[in-house]
């Protein structure tokens, strides 16, 4: 032990007392998006052909044609959009001929009635313009108490919560507007529904519901629980769920925009200041098919079994049942599936093309590296050769991603350690990071910048600046993270020597990723089976030998360290030429509509959580005729993560399970 | 051994059709079910130490459900994919789960999903979904688009359409 460990975080803490805070104002000051992100849309009527490719291509069938006269007689078809259902892939900007239909920056889409984010084509016309309710001015003193207080259910149902995450962290933090992220439904007012809500899913959400007290607010994220969204052809997601449960506010986006997500925080502030005391309740549960049985758990005095998640602060939107012995783990079970949309066959219904908009939402904590093995495995099929500085490009994405995911789960980890300050901070960093990962695809959470033979967009001219006041920024960052962190002596004898994976475990249960390296493994994809321009760039592979909890942590930590040299690398070695190939090597080119040859391919990457490897079948149509998906969490969480917690103190199963770095949506696709 | 020999000894005992991409180490080597899982034991002596998965392709038309699993050999730097054919009305083939512990998890999941039953591996009941009574959910068959507007009353068809005023 150095003494030095015990007195340094204080130290560090002490200095942020003098710098400047991280938050952001909000409402903004000035816009803190890029003017590159894809909002709303804005549409020209007199540069129309109305040649409906807008709304062929697109995958959610968001678009709608109207038939009208207008005075002269003449017949017309407008192109109109429902916010409800559209996903901002851009893609039906890509494919209009004229510029008719063009994307801009306009986050902010809340609405009560999820009728009204229906945009007819003169609303759409129109440019987009916000004005926010004050929230100074309020009725009476118990509803401003009440909206002054909202305390929300901690339930992470879907990927919409990605932009809950920043609300917590210090660059937006809800707490300054009385918001708190509570873990008991019966002390909570306001249910947050973050994005699609599975048949399993919503059996707990109902439950949860009916527990909270009144006056309760449901406010939903996303457009998959009112309309069925991206995964409107899924067997096992619920397409409305007004149906089952009322819904007073609906935040339209995929993912809302953290500043929506804001602006629906203000709406519901201040509509609950003015007397608003939510919606008439009811629960449909379609005669008990969604109702959860009430078990009276069964007294044993061996053993007691207690659940793990799904509705947990530190669980995700997972389970794992737990028989313990006193404090200790005597048998793990994971009970998966909370998060099972069916996403290998969903993309089976969708075109070559379409599928990129999709692919990446299997993990929202690291979209990048699924287009990337998406795009590999059909641009092996389709013989598409991809140019050099695509190639670049997006080694750039994937780097950046990896680095926000990894900063992602520091602050989980931290956060099941009971580190809050470090999991605010790293939080906060990680909306630094986005800044460029925007800026450089135009996608915030999903990117949606690979296609196959390249990349969608080029970079602006001032990325380059503006990516390195961002890597010097990290660099200095990660100094803090040792200090508060990783040499934390109370970190270190919380983690030290709990969770150990042995090396032989690890290759025979398939443990790969950090998880792996930190056992003492020396495998990465980037470098054993390089792709893209992994084998022009310099970069060592992180390998530790403990194979505990504060190995794995620290992989990732020295991870995003190699992530930053290799983004600086890339950036200083971007060749010049094209970004994407067409002319696809066994015939044909490559379009929004086209079919590829016959054939199979497996592409593997390394994401942020390890290998991840695509099986596509194409039989020569438009469609793939199978993928699938080999995620990195399957293995680690359903084989390797039950026989981790055998024999551990209860204390540390959340420590354990988020030092493997989750993502429940992965192995449940 | 050496990659070609593998693939050697893979054509000669196991009668093996091999494909090879190029410059990336992958092998894709189709044998009939019968060899399945002598290919794999074989596979699992020679060092392939990691199973990546194990998983199922529906063929309607030919009337067949292709099983396959994907292994890795950490000092060849090679997949394999090793594929096999089964009847589809009658999907049953033995289980890895004795030489790949992960295999159980993988053949449970192709279970639930492709309704493909494993002998000998213990494991096989439901992974994803609670209370499912429809027929095995990827199958081709089983059309998901007649299925949600029957199940969730989904009222938008796929394809855009034209409003009038
Ligand atoms: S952005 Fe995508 S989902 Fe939205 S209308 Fe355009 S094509 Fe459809
Ligand atoms: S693609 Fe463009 S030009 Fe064609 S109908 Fe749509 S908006 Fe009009
Ligand atoms: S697909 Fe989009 S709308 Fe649906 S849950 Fe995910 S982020 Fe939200």
């Amino acid at each position: 032990m150095k003494i030095s460990n015990i007195f340094k975080p204080f130290k560090t803490v002490g200095k942020f007392l003098v710098e400047k805070p991280l938050t952001f104002h909000f409402p903004p000051e000035s816009p803190v998006f890029t003017e590159r992100f894809r909002g709303r849309h804005i549409y020209h009527p007199e540069l129309c052909i109305e040649c409906k490719l807008c709304g062929i291509v697109c995958p959610n069938n968001a678009i709608d044609f109207l038939f009208e006269k207008d005075e002269k007689g003449l017949v017309h078809f407008r192109t109109q959009v429902d916010y409800a259902k559209c996903c901002f892939c851009g893609l039906c900007e890509d494919v209009c001929p004229t510029k008719a239909l063009e994307m801009t920056n306009f986050p902010f889409l809340v609405a009560m009635d999820k009728k009204e984010l229906y945009y007819s084509w003169k609303k759409l016309s129109e440019k987009p313009s916000l004005t926010l309710p004050s929230i100074k001015e309020r009725k009476g003193l118990i509803p401003w108490a009440r909206a002054r207080s909202f305390w929300i259910v901690n339930y992470f149902t879907g990927c919409c919560f990605i932009e809950a995450v920043p609300w917590v962290a210090s660059s937006f933090d809800m707490e300054r507007f009385g918001l708190l992220a509570t873990a008991s439904p019966r002390h909570s007012d306001v249910l947050l529904i973050g994005g699609y809500v599975t048949p399993k899913t919503l059996k707990r959400i109902i439950r949860i519901y009916s527990q909270m007290p009144k006056p309760k607010f449901v406010l939903v994220l996303g457009n998959c629980p009112m309309t069925g969204g991206t995964y409107w052809d899924s067997y096992n997601t619920i397409k409305e769920l007004d149906k089952y449960i009322p819904v007073d506010l609906w935040i339209a986006g995929c993912p809302p925009r953290v500043e929506n997500v804001g602006y629906a925080i203000f709406l519901a502030i201040w509509a609950v200041q003015h007397g608003y005391t939510g919606k008439e309740e009811y629960v449909n549960t379609e005669h008990g098919k969604y109702a959860l049985p009430y078990v009276v758990p069964k007294i044993n005095k061996d053993y007691n079994i207690v659940e793990f998640g799904p509705q947990h602060p530190a669980s995700g939107n997972f389970n794992i049942l737990l028989k313990l012995k006193g404090e200790r783990v005597v048998e793990a079970t994971p009970n998966v599936g909370y998060l099972h949309r069916g996403f290998e066959k969903l993309m089976e219904y969708r075109t070559w093309c379409q599928n990129i908009m999709i692919v990446q939402r299997v993990c929202v904590l690291d979209g990048a590296s699924y287009e990337l093995a998406y795009v590999g495995a059909v641009e092996k099929i389709a013989g598409l050769e991809v140019p050099e500085r695509a190639k670049y490009l997006r080694v750039i994405q994937a780097e950046l991603s990896r680095i926000q995911s990894h900063l992602l789960n520091l602050g989980l980890l931290a956060a099941s350690a009971g580190f809050d300050t470090i999991t605010r901070i790293t939080w906060g960093d990680r909306d630094k990071i986005l800044y460029p990962l925007e800026y450089m695809t135009r996608g915030r959470v999903y990117q949606i910048y690979n296609i196959p033979g390249g990349v969608r967009y080029d970079i602006p001219l001032d990325f380059v600046d503006k990516a390195f006041e961002v890597i010097k920024y990290m660099e200095k960052r990660l100094k803090i993270y040792d200090d508060l962190l990783f040499n934390n002596q109370v970190f270190i004898d919380r983690t030290k020597n709990i969770g150990k994976l042995p090396k032989e475990m690890a290759i025979e249960l398939d443990v790969t990723g950090p998880n792996m390296r930190a056992s003492g493994i020396d495998f990465d994809v980037r470098r054993n089976v390089p792709y893209e321009a992994y084998k022009d760039v310099d970069f060592k592979v992180q390998v530790l030998q403990d194979g505990d909890v504060y190995s794995r942590a620290l992989c990732r930590r020295r991870e995003i360290e190699e992530s930053l040299h290799i983004i600086k690398q890339a950036i200083g070695k971007l060749p010049k030429g094209p970004i994407a190939e067409r002319k696809m090597s066994r015939g044909g080119y490559f379009s929004f509509m086209s079919s590829i040859p016959t054939g199979e391919a497996i592409h593997c990457v390394e994401s942020a959580r390890g290998e991840l490897c695509f099986h596509i079948v194409s039989t020569g149509g438009v469609k793939p005729y199978r993928v699938k998906i080999r995620g990195p969490t399957f293995d680690t969480i359903l084989v390797a993560l039950p026989k981790l917690l055998k024999g551990v103190q209860v204390a540390d199963v959340p420590v354990i399970y988020w030092s493997l770095d989750n993502c429940p949506a992965d192995h449940d696709r | 051994m050496e990659i070609e020999d593998l693939l050697k000894y893979l054509v000669e005992h196991f009668n093996a059709k091999i494909s090879i991409e190029k410059d990336r180490n992958f092998v894709l080597a189709r044998v009939d079910k019968y060899s399945y899982v002598n290919v794999a034991e074989f596979l699992f002596k020679e060092g392939f130490r990691r199973l990546l998965t194990v998983s199922a392709i529906d063929w309607l038309s030919r009337n067949v459900i292709e099983i396959y699993f994907i292994t890795y050999n950490h000092v060849m730097n090679v997949y394999v994919k090793v594929s096999t054919e089964i009847p589809r009305d009658f999907p049953e083939i033995p289980s890895l789960s004795s030489m790949w512990e992960n295999a159980a998890m993988h053949e449970r999941e192709v279970w639930e999903l492709f309704g493909v039953s494993f002998i000998g591996n213990k494991m096989l009941k439901p992974l994803f979904l609670e209370n499912w009574k429809g027929p095995p959910p990827f199958r081709k068959g089983f059309d998901w688009r007649e299925y949600v507007v029957k199940e969730y009353g989904l009222k938008y068809p796929p394809v855009p359409k034209t409003v009038y005023q």
